[in-house]
């Protein structure tokens, strides 16, 4: 069998002429069949092109067309080609480590199966758990398995499962609703766009397990609408799952009718927020609402509702099918189960990872993640999306679970995680990430709409050379004040950007309110230095300064006049050596 | 009625009531701006922000939305709420330096207006209440148009709104009077429409509009009289026995 990856990512990369190219070499060929399926993860070599032979794996990166022909006609004389190999069962490969340091429970399908075929997903136990649970078991017991697996919510909250869906079977009303939010919104994550668009069956099978358990008769999957595969692979689950009656008027012959509807997000971050996911599904604009009253008992239409992430949902048929011990001797005694993550940014391997959770950060980033692109230092990593936190080299150790990494600042949001190294400037990262939550906040309550702004303003005058002393502590009281005063959880955890890079890299403010960027990143806060004793002479520098300052000869140390350096970094980044670093502008 | 303790003073509320019902019924006085008694509350200003007892904590809640209960343990008065309310008063004001009212809050929680955070002034605090007065009266002539810092009040499509009676209910409640109403003779003008206005038969009065009256379905005397004057001209009837 021949497994070709087209998920949005593996599209995007030029998976589309590959498997045309398989597809014509090998139609009309019995003994070899030709798969269109999800991200297997190592997204940093697509296209990717998987054979399975007899069960043992081999995974092709970087493949083009035409090396797709090759592969196609050695296939046909029963053998393998020998180059391009990333992955393999039984030989040593490069990106070994990435595949089998990881635990796939999630995405044990993704990569694997074609998820617009429901009979892939049967193959592999698909909807054996919702038939046992609806005809074997008792709601109340799916709910007691649910909370003894100690399942907390994937979309950064954690909140225990088990306990919500308690709250909403015995929150009073005949209607109830189910919800998998899969309004993914954060910069740099696909987690849910690759669960959904490579295993769509498991989303839906989980939500009719907790329909069943809370009594619910009908359940909403929310799309973010840039997602069209996503919608697309959903909808045909959707629809193949009515056909086959696990969806519908009495599911696997039981009493139980229950139907699932996609609604497509209303193109705002905001809208993955529970309150205005809500209002969105109502037809309202997408905007929070006090919740003093949970979600559990007055949700959707004011009626009992159940709102969980699409990974959540994912999770629920393999605990009902191999058990909540099982699930619990997974990751860590407050964090049971594994975790989705997608690892970009400044990073060898990016790529979408499943672990389990406690894992270190460490763990993640070096080891599947190959450590620091150009082997720079690595200086931080940012966690749990925009409103997670940015964590410094010191807490690399830290394992990975809902409890330490809120209590270190960050959060584990939906499971983005983005390396940054030592050319990245951590109050430009404030700033990049509070004029994105700017952006998208819906503006209804007045600390998130002025208070982001002001603090907006801060940032761009430190990033921009017009800090002023004492600028850190008057961010750390305004986003202190707009973390209490804001009305969603999107306001109270905006203030985490600044909140953490304050506390792991104050030197970097203190340095921008004296005009000084010791990355190179914030334009005119530094001039380019070279080391003399590092420099090559290869004149990189040279050929892009746009300013004329920097002066040499070939396979001669150049040197850059102070007074004629406009501060851009374009050198930092073309010198191959790293002869060049950032120095303050006062500096002789 | 139940009992809660606001202040460290017992309080007793009807069943429903919010912890700002409570405490206002009871003399104690919290913030507000974006509250009106008469329309649903939104909880989107943050003002009457105030710490209640949960858990051996103190947490922050908005007064205008937390339902009082049995045995609650409020507090009205901290640096913690001192603080959050100076902040909001803060931000709002950048904003809107000019407005009577928001400048004699900030003057009392210490707040001054500060150049740095000043982008540009605009009377509109967003608060909403035109926007949830005119649902009440079951127009939804106007809504909340774009999202952030440039959310507005607005008519759609920035037009004047078709479904409008010129009954000025936003102009009334808005609390820094930034809805335009201009009355001329019988006519008047509120978001870019004009109205005709309707005289009392009996005092002349112009006590509604044309649209106003249709949308209510208001036809005979309710149409025709003040009401005021309905009110003196059933008593007279009942009086007289007519």
């Amino acid at each position: 069998m021949v497994r070709i990856g087209m998920a949005s990512c593996g599209i995007a990369s030029g998976a589309v002429p590959v498997y045309e190219e398989l597809r014509s070499i090998l139609a009309g060929e019995s003994s070899v069949e030709v798969k269109r399926v999800g991200c297997v993860g190592l997204c940093f070599r697509e296209p990717l092109v998987e054979v399975d032979m007899d069960g043992v794996r081999t995974i092709y990166g970087d493949v083009t067309p035409e090396f797709a022909a090759q592969i196609a006609r050695s296939l046909l004389k029963g053998e393998l080609p020998e180059s391009h190999i990333v992955y393999s069962d039984k030989a040593e490969a490069p990106e070994n480590a990435v595949l089998d340091g990881q635990m796939r429970v999630v995405l044990k399908n993704s990569g694997i199966i074609d998820p617009e075929d429901m009979g892939d997903y049967v193959a592999r136990g698909g909807y054996k758990a919702a038939k046992r649970a609806i005809s074997e078991m008792q709601p109340e017991k799916i709910i007691e398995t649910i909370e003894e697996s100690g399942l907390r919510g994937r979309g950064g909250g954690g909140f225990p499962t088990g306990r919500k869906w308690r709250a909403c079977r015995e929150a009073e009303g005949d209607i109830k609703y189910v919800i998998a939010n899969g309004d993914e919104g954060d910069p740099g994550a696909f987690m849910d766009r690759s669960l959904m668009e490579g295993d769509p069956h498991s989303v839906v099978e989980g939500m009719i397990i907790g329909a069943y358990a809370v009594g619910a008769g009908r359940g909403f999957i929310y799309v973010r609408n840039e997602y069209p595969l996503a919608v697309k692979r959903l909808s045909k689950a959707i629809e193949d799952a009515r056909r086959a009656g696990f969806l519908g008027r009495r599911i696997f012959g039981s009493g139980f009718s229950f139907d699932i509807e996609i609604c497509r997000g209303g193109g705002a971050f905001v809208c993955g927020e529970s309150s205005a996911l809500m209002r969105s599904i109502e037809g309202l604009p997408g905007v929070p609402r006090v919740k003093y009253i949970h979600a559990t008992e007055k949700g959707l239409w004011d009626s009992p509702t159940v709102l969980n992430n699409v990974e959540t949902w994912a999770n629920v048929p393999t605990i009902i099918e191999k058990g909540p011990e099982w699930f619990r001797s997974i990751g860590t005694e407050g964090s049971p189960g594994t975790k989705v993550f997608s690892l970009v940014g400044k990073v060898k391997k990016s790529g979408l990872i499943e672990v389990p959770m406690g894992m270190t950060l460490k763990s993640v980033i070096f080891s599947l993640g190959g450590g620091i692109l150009k082997d720079r230092t690595f200086k931080a990593v940012q966690t749990g999306g925009p409103s997670g936190g940015c964590l410094p080299a010191s807490l690399l150790d830290l394992p990975v679970d809902f409890d330490t990494l809120s209590s270190a600042g960050s959060m584990m949001g939906s499971g983005g995680m983005i390396v940054m190294d030592e050319r990245t400037c951590m109050v430009d990262v404030a700033r990049y990430f509070i004029d994105f939550l700017s952006d998208e906040s819906c503006g209804k309550c007045v600390p998130c709409r002025e208070g982001l702004r002001a603090i907006q303003k801060v940032l761009h005058d430190l990033t921009g050379g017009r800090g002023r002393k004492g600028d850190d502590e008057l961010l750390k009281d305004m986003a202190e004040r707009l973390a209490e005063t804001a009305l969603c959880g999107l306001g109270k955890t905006a203030a985490n950007p600044v909140l953490s890079t304050l506390r792991y890299f104050p030197e970097e403010y203190a340095e921008h309110e004296d005009g000084y960027c010791r990355a190179g990143v914030c334009r005119g806060l530094f001039v380019a230095s070279i080391d003399e004793g590092l420099c090559v002479g290869c004149g990189s520098c040279k050929a892009l300064c746009p300013a004329g300052a920097i002066s040499g000869r070939q396979k001669e140390v150049h040197r850059i006049k102070a007074s004629a350096c406009i501060g851009c970094g374009s050198c930092l980044d073309a010198c191959p050596v790293g002869a060049i670093s950032a120095a303050r502008r006062d500096a002789p | 009625m139940i009992e809660l303790s606001i202040d460290g003073k017992r309080v007793m509320a009807e069943e429903g009531a919010t912890v700002l019902e409570a405490a206002r019924a009871a003399g104690i006085g919290i913030p507000t701006l974006c509250y009106h008694p008469g329309l649903p509350p939104d909880g989107n200003c943050r003002l009457c922000l105030v710490e209640i007892e949960r858990k051996g904590k103190r947490e922050l809640v908005i007064s205008c939305m937390y339902g009082a209960r049995e045995g609650l343990v409020v507090h009205t008065r901290s640096s913690r709420i001192w603080k959050a309310r100076s902040f909001v008063l803060k931000m709002l004001l950048e904003r809107t330096p000019d407005d009577p009212l928001l400048k004699r809050m900030a003057s009392h929680y210490g707040v001054a207006f500060e150049e740095r955070f000043h982008v540009e002034s605009d009377p509109c605090i967003r608060c909403g209440l035109c926007v949830r007065a005119c649902e009440e009266n079951g127009t939804e002539a106007i809504g909340f148009a774009k999202r952030g810092w440039e959310r507005e009040v607005s008519a759609p499509f920035e037009e004047p709104p078709r479904d409008c009676t010129g009954c000025k209910a936003c102009a009334v409640v808005c609390p820094t009077g930034c809805i335009d109403v201009e009355e001329e003779g019988d006519v008047r003008r509120i978001w870019g429409k004009d109205f005709r206005l309707v005289r009392c038969a009996l005092c002349g009065e112009r006590f509604a509009t044309e649209e106003e009256l249709a949308h209510m379905g208001l036809e005979g005397d309710e149409a025709k009289y003040c009401q005021r004057c309905r009110k003196m001209l059933f008593s007279a009837r009942f009086l007289v026995g007519l």
